[in-house]
């Protein structure tokens, strides 16, 4: 299997280049080839997490899920490319896919908990299940956000007129971003509180990555808040959701690596 | 019968002696009609504000007379034309009708209008039924080369104008222009026209902003848009999207805490600043603030001329392809020419064959049926021998200037002009 999962990061990393290549030599053909190679990826990882599925048990690992979070990201990025021009925003997905890949097959963490047929593990499951699907949306969320930032410097400097071209509009990058947290916000909310009665009741046991899943909880919240009401938007929002997002993997990674 | 094209155009002719010879959309079947009874074969005629131009299908020789039918039209002697007249034909005709339809003849090199206008004269000389297979063909051909450039190379893809520069820069900040209001600041020319751009383009509404509410009354009523006085101008800092500097104003129109105020009572939502006043209205460290976007006409200039200079360097690659597909053209047109001589000579060589094979059979009746299919395969495949080098030489002269000898060599050795059973007295 780590075979297979070594595969599935290097065709990611190479839809990755592939679109990199693409953003910066403004050669449309290598932004089409870029996108079969994420079909390809997809196609790829989606046979390989259900073999691991069948081999590991659903929910058995966080492995699982960090390869079902990546693939859904590429999923949701390539179902939005038939609706908007955000060619330019694959290079942000695929790179986010990778690392999220990378940390499926290098934070393999086994667990007993999850594997235990009892309600607690049943609990266990769920919450890793909408915290995932949080994580990919707050992934979404800041790949577009950079590309926001990109973008507004690219306008702001009057230069690289080519880039700014390939580059989708401000308001349309806007918009996706802020939809992206307000579809993962209430998964990672619910994600949080089960996590919150596992640790009360003592079976979670991953403190310092529940103390960090609360910061990037109230990270986001404030994201939303500020958005939603002051109207908050630009560059403070873009930066504050890629926090967000760092927060959030880092809770993954201290879970993975079973930190104290 | 040759292609062949004159006329006037922007580059051989000044304004004052090109619109003596503008046609109206509706003459100008009647137009092609009197060059087809100058000579022409077939014509059509394409008259817009750079070029008149005729186009012709015709025999050697009539171009004087069709010279004379230009004259006419302009009212003028054939003398004075032909100072600034240019006029094709065959090869640089097929070249020079490319060209036009792929805008690299046009006064801004791909501008997308000149296809348009081809078509519609085209169609109306085609429908009034004055044009002809040899020239529909090489029309046709021509637009579809033009579709071919714009897509396959950068020649439209940049704006080339202050006014479509700063359209693009509003559409890369807010993707559709729909539901933006826009604000003109200013009632001048520059500015008028770049909101002209910006309608056109489709924002919802304009406000027209002037110190005289009387001329922004009279700018807003030739715009479709409202007027304002230039005393509202907080407020409309907080309502427009998309402002448009162009007020003679001798210091800035707006201060950094004014707008950052605006932001704040706008809840950040972008600004878009086009200020092409001279002295510059807004201030460019408002550029500096998150969601403000300001642009001077200088920067504008600048994108302009970058991008026709992308332009330029896209015509390039549009010229090889053009020259490529009028090549490939009158390449099809040199072999459709010697087609019929082919299959003359294929029929001619085969009626040979069949007869000469009956003799031999005739003589050689003890022979099996698999033996006389083997006589028969012989005569076959010495046929195509011998005729495989005569067929790809007549090919290959159908695209020399001089290659009608070829031709006529091969039908006088061959015998194909003789009247039918003239093979039989000869044998």
């Amino acid at each position: 299997m780590e075979t297979f999962f070594a595969i599935g990061v290097g065709a990611y990393g190479a839809t990755t280049a592939g679109y990199l290549a693409s953003l910066w030599s403004a050669r449309p053909e290598l932004g089409r080839m870029a996108a079969w190679l994420l079909r390809g990826s997809l196609v790829f990882w989606g046979v390989l997490l259900v073999a691991f599925a069948i081999q590991a048990g659903v929910g058995g690992s966080t492995r699982l899920w960090l390869g079902v979070s990546g693939w859904s990201l590429g999923a949701l990025y390539l179902f939005l490319l038939r609706r908007h021009p955000i060619t330019a925003l694959g290079s942000f997905v695929s790179a986010l896919a990778t690392v999220l890949a990378s940390l499926a097959l290098l934070m393999h963490r086994p667990s007993a908990a999850l594997t235990d047929p009892t309600w607690g593990a049943w609990i266990l499951r769920i919450h890793i299940g909408l915290a995932f699907i949080g994580v990919t949306a707050f992934g979404f969320a800041t790949a577009v956000s950079l590309v926001y930032l990109l973008q507004a410097r690219a306008l702001k400097s009057k230069r690289r007129t080519g880039l700014r071209k390939r580059l989708p509009p401000l308001e349309v990058l806007d918009s996706l971003s802020l939809r992206s947290i307000i579809v993962g916000f209430p998964f990672y909310t619910v994600a949080l509180l089960l996590g919150s009665a596992q640790a009360v009741r003592g079976e979670g046991g991953v403190k310092l990555a529940y103390i960090l899943a609360c910061v990037s909880w109230a990270i986001y919240g404030a994201v939303l808040q500020a958005r939603l009401t002051a109207g908050w938007r630009g560059r403070r929002a873009a930066i504050l959701t890629a926090v967000g997002l760092v927060a959030t993997l880092g809770v993954v990674a201290l879970y993975s690596l079973g930190a104290p | 019968m040759q292609l062949m094209v004159l006329g006037l155009s922007h580059k051989t002719a000044p304004v004052q002696l090109r619109e003596r010879f503008a046609i109206p959309e509706d003459r100008l079947p009647e137009t092609a009609d009197r060059v087809r009874a100058a000579g022409g074969a077939e014509s059509f005629v394409v008259s817009t504000c750079n070029r008149t131009e005729l186009y012709v299908a015709c025999e050697e020789g009539v171009s004087d007379r069709i010279v004379e039918v230009l004259a006419e039209l302009g009212d003028t002697r054939p003398g004075t034309v032909r100072e600034h007249l240019y006029l094709h034909s065959g090869r640089d005709a097929v070249r020079h009708l490319f060209r036009v339809a792929a805008s690299l003849d046009s006064l801004v090199v791909g501008e997308p209008q000149i296809l348009g206008q081809l078509k519609a004269a085209y169609e109306t000389c085609r429908d009034a039924g004055v044009t002809g297979p040899a020239l529909n063909r090489a029309t046709e051909r021509a637009f579809a080369v033009a579709k071919r450039v714009r897509t396959q190379t950068g020649i439209g893809r940049s704006s080339v104008s202050v006014s479509s520069v700063a359209v693009d820069l509003a559409k890369n900040i807010f993707g559709t222009l729909d539901d933006k209001r826009a604000v003109l600041l200013g009632a001048g020319k520059m500015g008028e026209l770049a909101a002209r751009h910006l309608r056109q383009a489709g924002i919802s509404e304009l406000l027209v902003a002037n110190r005289s509410i009387e001329r922004a009354q009279k700018v807003a009523h030739a715009l479709d848009g409202y007027p304002r006085s230039l005393t509202e101008l907080p407020e409309l800092l907080v309502q427009a999207d998309i402002i448009i500097a162009s007020t003679g104003a001798r210091g800035y129109l707006v201060s950094k805490p004014e707008m950052k105020k605006a932001l704040r009572q706008r809840k950040y939502r972008p600004i878009f600043f086009i200020d092409i006043a001279v002295p510059r209205n807004i201030d460019p460290a408002l550029n500096r603030l998150d969601g403000v976007f300001v642009y001077d006409v200088d920067d504008l200039s600048e994108m302009a001329t970058e991008n026709l200079a992308a332009r330029r360097r896209e015509a390039e690659a549009a010229e090889n392809m053009v020259a490529q597909e009028a090549e490939r053209f009158l390449a099809e047109l040199a072999t459709d020419a010697v087609k019929p001589t082919i299959v003359e000579l294929r029929q001619h060589a085969a009626a040979l064959k069949q007869a000469e094979v009956e003799k031999a059979l005739r003589k050689l009746q003890d022979l099996t049926p698999k033996q006389q299919k083997s006589v028969e395969r012989m005569a076959d495949g010495l046929l195509n021998t011998l005729l495989h080098s005569v067929m790809m030489e007549l090919k290959r002269a159908a695209t020399e200037p001089d290659g009608h000898r070829t031709v006529e060599a091969a039908r006088r050795l061959f015998n194909l002009d003789a009247p039918a059973g003239d093979d039989e007295r000869e044998q």
